[in-house]
């Protein structure tokens, strides 16, 4: 299986040398870093490092970068996409385990934290288990941890991602394929506090986030089709 | 409606008109954007000139004042300008990320390609 990892990065300059050299050590699967039009010097060092890294000229936010990922994946043939965080939050050594699930035939496969052990309660896990729960409401399916970043994509999944542009990294994206019969299977990984740089999510942005994955799963993405109109 | 309305109408009418005749002129703004400014500028002026249809209608509908009618009219037209707009920056937004990753995916061969010679 022709596996690819795609790495986002933006404003990634302190962790991103330490997160490639992970996955390069770690698996043996081809990897792509996407750089969103950093700030920092996050380009010269994967520049210097000789990363395979593909730069994009304007910034464009993590959906971009992800869909950007698969055109590329696409294009090259890969069977399996792997999202993998740039920050140094998620480990390397799990994503053979990904792969194997893909391998014996779900369409996604997602790395998370929730499988064995239980959620800690916190303000964050509180939104986490709100999407759950809507997720549970609108297909039935139990996934434990749907904001986790680290997720594996087959062929199929892959394929969706290219038709339909509306399609971001989050978890209402997990409700469409859900609606469109795909297995997803959960698999249990560890992964650390961010050690370097600022996460994106302030109190404002994590409402916004929430209302916006509500309004998607429930208005949205709830009553997607099976089938492909042509 | 009081005369003053339809003096204030058929004027802001007139000045949308020219200024937007003047845009296109200078090239600053496409026909096919401009057409929806002219039908309510166009509107307008008929709603002034024909103010008793106005009263009529808005009678009719249960208005309790036709100048209620107008402002309806008026704010209906701006949300369906503005719901216009919205789609337009989605498909302008949506186009300006596919060109991002064509540059990008460009560049990356080029670069790729140099460096194996």
């Amino acid at each position: 299986m022709k596996v690819l990892i795609i790495i986002p990065a933006y404003n990634e300059a302190l962790n991103i040398e330490k997160t490639v050299k992970d996955v390069i050590t770690n698996t043996n699967y081809d990897y792509l870093v996407i750089n969103d039009c950093s700030k920092d010097n996050t380009k010269e060092i994967c520049e210097k490092n000789n990363f395979n890294v593909i730069s994009l000229p304007i910034n464009y936010g993590l959906t971009s970068g992800i869909q950007l990922g698969m055109k590329y994946a696409y294009n090259n043939d890969y069977d399996v996409v792997i999202q993998f965080d740039g920050d140094g939050q998620h480990e390397a050594k799990y994503l053979k385990d990904l792969v194997e699930s893909i391998e014996k035939g779900t369409n996604i496969a997602i790395g998370s934290r929730f499988v064995t052990k239980k959620k800690p309660f916190s303000f964050r896990m509180l939104g986490s288990s709100l999407i759950t729960a809507a997720i549970k409401i609108t297909t039935g399916k139990t996934i434990k941890d749907p904001t986790s970043g680290m997720r594996a994509y087959d062929k199929k999944a892959i394929k969706e991602f290219i038709i339909n542009a509306s399609l971001t990294p989050e978890p209402d994206t997990l409700v469409y394929m859900l609606k469109k019969k795909m297995k997803i299977e959960e698999i249990q990984v560890e992964m650390k506090d961010r050690e370097f740089g600022e996460s994106y999510l302030n109190p404002i942005k994590s409402m916004e986030y929430m209302v916006n994955m509500f309004l998607s799963i429930i208005f949205i993405r709830a009553i997607t089709r099976s089938k492909n109109i042509k | 409606m009081t005369i003053t309305l339809r003096i204030i109408l058929v004027i802001l009418s007139v000045i949308s008109f020219i200024l937007c005749v003047k845009k296109i002129k200078e090239s600053k703004l496409k026909v096919i954007n401009s057409v929806t400014w002219m039908i309510g500028s166009f509107l307008f002026v008929f709603m002034s000139i024909f103010s008793s249809a106005v009263e009529y209608i808005s009678s009719k509908l249960g208005f309790m004042a036709p100048v209620n009618f107008v402002f309806l009219v008026i704010i209906a037209f701006l949300l369906v300008q503005n719901f216009i707009d919205n789609i337009r920056i989605s498909t302008l937004s949506e186009k300006i990320k596919d060109l991002n990753h064509y540059i990008a995916l460009e560049d990356y061969k080029k670069n790729n390609t140099s460096n194996d010679n």
